[in-house]
């Protein structure tokens, strides 16, 4: 439950309105809506500011299994505005969390499975990914096949375009696709109102422990060696002695103690683009964060779910210096902290008829950190 | 094996456990990423978290100056190394400080570390940690997040470099208050062992100082030697008395650069759809 997922970046899009599926998660391009009863209402996707297009900022598909139910289809979208005044006020800035209540066998919209095994909660299907998208679901019950679909799994990573690597990041389009797949092949979106931003998949990375916090990089090494300092601490000659010292915290003069735990976590991996932890504890750069409100639906207090972190930005930035109409610079936030309703409640227009799938969007809530 | 419970999908969603961590299989496919993490720990590369790292490690700031005009709060250490290249680092001292338990006693370390350029830019850091090497490593990084500039001023004639302080200034910390006071060339920094060093480290090459309370708690007393050089560019002398002029913070400066619009414009790409249809 405490665990830390992290999002790392990998491949750039060859195009940045290129299209992908829902079970994708992806930072920039255009959301990629799963296919719905009643398309995404308009005045969700505009910016409560200045009623412009909002943009995409991140998609992220986050399935849950909890207890009593678990839902599959679950989405989370980031949406920000990129005008110049709307990027920092916090009122600009929309998540969408777009989930299916119920499983159907017709479902028209999963178009990798051969057939369609009835889901239910106690038993997943295990799928074979033949196509970029990640949604495999990987079978808990078995257990000598549960190496082998590890495999497999690490396999539909790979080929689901989430690979990583520095330089080849950079370079994203001289990187050739190992499988380009018929009906999810990589089709442009034709939307060309909506202000996009340069666009990225993501893998996740489990948050390592402590011991590599120790060990992360120290650039630039200092010149002074341990048998330096035992040497002039034989030098209390002179009658000087250290003396009444206590243990202090950390302190800078641009930083307080709470800002460097914070880039303490994000040195360990420079490189995260989001922290998720389902009901865990955020990271918190600065000590006084207002608290989250309550789901209007259902009343009760959001939990934490995922946050954004600088290093998107970094990557974005370095992204759009020739192709962006607009500009990223109006972001200067240190992290978006987004809370989502505990108990995953709908829009209260699904009931519980047998065989009837809805789709719910949910706004949830987002809290701007600015960067002071 | 995942678990169930209240558990957040997102990981199971890309089966992050086959991802990221170990088991043979596991550890066999991700091996690029294994790989790469094992090279980014030689010389990782910088990714900027604040705006202002932003624009350092774009090089839009080349001047730490640029940054001091405007009062901008340094959070990233990588700046300070980007900006100041020639930056020396020297620990004061390690000593242990202790806390009783009810297991006896807990030891942690306490280092001193002052960095400067010897050329007017200086940073005293100081961190507790359990080991010595973690807490030399954290103080060095909290001294370059506390880089100040030193004012220097002359004594008398105005001939040459500037050598002393501008004028008398005095700093406190605790019990402990140092006061710096200019003295001619040739002069030398004329105070106590602990406090030179911080001195050299600033580039001040003569000066007379004289300190008051408990000068023992060196630990205060260094720090009041750093608040006094914080005071120098504090000090209004006859030279700031002209307006100032005031320019554009760094922040707005990029952030309309970048915000007008570009002669490139967006267009759709419209021959490419036939072609991937084709």
């Amino acid at each position: 439950m405490g665990e830390v997922i992290l999002g790392m970046p990998g491949q750039w899009a060859h195009d940045y309105r290129e299209k992908a599926d829902h079970y994708t998660s992806k930072i920039g391009g255009l959301p990629d809506w799963p296919d719905l009863d009643i398309p995404v209402s308009g005045k969700l996707l505009l910016c409560d500011l200045c009623g412009g297009k909002l943009c995409l900022m991140a998609q992220i598909y986050a399935p849950l299994s909890m207890a009593e139910r678990s839902i599959d289809e679950r989405v989370i979208y980031v949406l920000g505005c990129m005008k110049k005044d709307c990027g920092s006020n916090p009122q600009s800035w929309r998540v969408l969390r777009l989930q299916r209540c119920k499983q159907d066998i017709e479902s028209k919209d999963e178009p990798l499975k051969a057939e369609q095994p009835e889901e239910e909660s106690t038993s997943v299907a295990e799928d074979k990914p033949t196509s970029q998208s990640s949604s495999v679901k990987v079978c808990d019950d078995e257990d000598s096949d549960s190496d082998i679909d590890l495999d497999d799994l690490a396999q539909a990573l790979e080929q689901a375009a989430t690979l990583a690597s520095n330089s080849k990041k950079q370079d994203g389009t001289k990187h050739t696709r190992k499988i380009v797949e018929g009906p999810v092949a990589k089709k442009l979106i034709y939307d060309l109102t909506t202000p996009v931003l340069p666009c990225f998949y993501i893998y996740s990375q489990r948050n390592s422990s402590e011991g590599r916090m120790d060990k992360a990089n120290f650039v630039g090494g200092s010149s002074i060696s341990l048998k330096e300092i035992e040497k002039s601490s034989g030098n209390e000659s002179e009658g000087e002695s250290w003396e009444g010292e206590a243990y202090e915290y950390d302190k800078a003069l641009g930083a307080d103690r709470t800002y460097l735990k914070f880039k303490k976590q994000l040195d360990a991996y420079p490189e995260q683009c989001f922290r998720y932890s389902y009901g865990g504890n955020a990271l918190f750069p600065v000590a006084n964060v207002p608290k989250p409100g309550a789901c209007k639906i259902c009343g009760s207090a959001r939990r934490f779910e995922l946050q954004l972190m600088p290093p998107l930005l970094y990557f974005l930035q370095e992204a759009s210096d020739d192709s962006s109409n607009f500009s990223i610079d109006g972001w200067t936030w240190l992290t978006i902290i987004i809370f989502t309703c505990p108990k995953n409640c709908c829009s209260g227009t699904c009931d519980e008829k047998s065989g009837n799938s809805c789709r719910c969007i949910v706004e949830e809530e987002a809290i701007v950190i600015q960067d002071d | 094996m995942a678990e169930r419970g209240d558990r957040g999908g997102f990981g199971r969603g890309f089966g992050g456990r086959g991802g990221g961590e170990g088991g043979g299989r596991g550890r066999g496919r991700g091996e690029r990423r294994g790989g790469r993490r094992g090279n980014k720990s030689e010389e990782e590369k910088w990714v900027p978290v604040t705006k202002l790292g932003r624009l350092v490690k774009s090089n839009n700031i080349t001047s730490i100056e640029q940054i001091y005009l405007h009062s901008l709060p340094v959070k990233e250490h990588q700046i300070i190394d980007t900006l100041l290249k020639g930056l020396k680092d020297e620990v004061m001292k390690i000593t242990p400080v202790q806390k009783q338990t009810r297991a006896g006693q807990r030891t942690r370390f306490k280092a001193f570390v002052v960095v400067g350029d010897g050329d007017g830019h200086v940073g005293l850091g100081v961190k507790c940690a359990k080991e010595v090497a973690t807490a030399i490593r954290g103080a060095i990084i909290l001294a370059k997040l506390s880089v100040i500039p030193v004012r220097r001023g002359y004594w008398g004639n105005k001939i040459g470099l500037p050598h002393t302080v501008p004028c008398k200034v005095t700093g406190k910390c605790g019990s402990v208050t140092v006061r710096m006071v200019p003295a001619p060339r040739g002069a030398g920094i004329v105070a106590a062992r602990v406090p030179k060093k911080v001195l050299q480290f600033a580039g001040i090459e003569d000066v007379f100082t004289s300190s008051r309370g408990s000068t023992k708690t060196l630990g205060n007393f260094v720090k009041a030697t750093f608040d006094c050089l914080m005071k120098t560019y504090g000090f209004l002398t006859p030279d700031f008395w002209t307006e100032t002029r005031f320019s554009n913070s760094p922040y707005q400066q990029y952030t309309d650069l970048l915000s007008k619009p570009t002669t490139k414009a967006l267009l759709p790409p419209t021959e490419e759809p036939l072609q991937a249809e084709a």
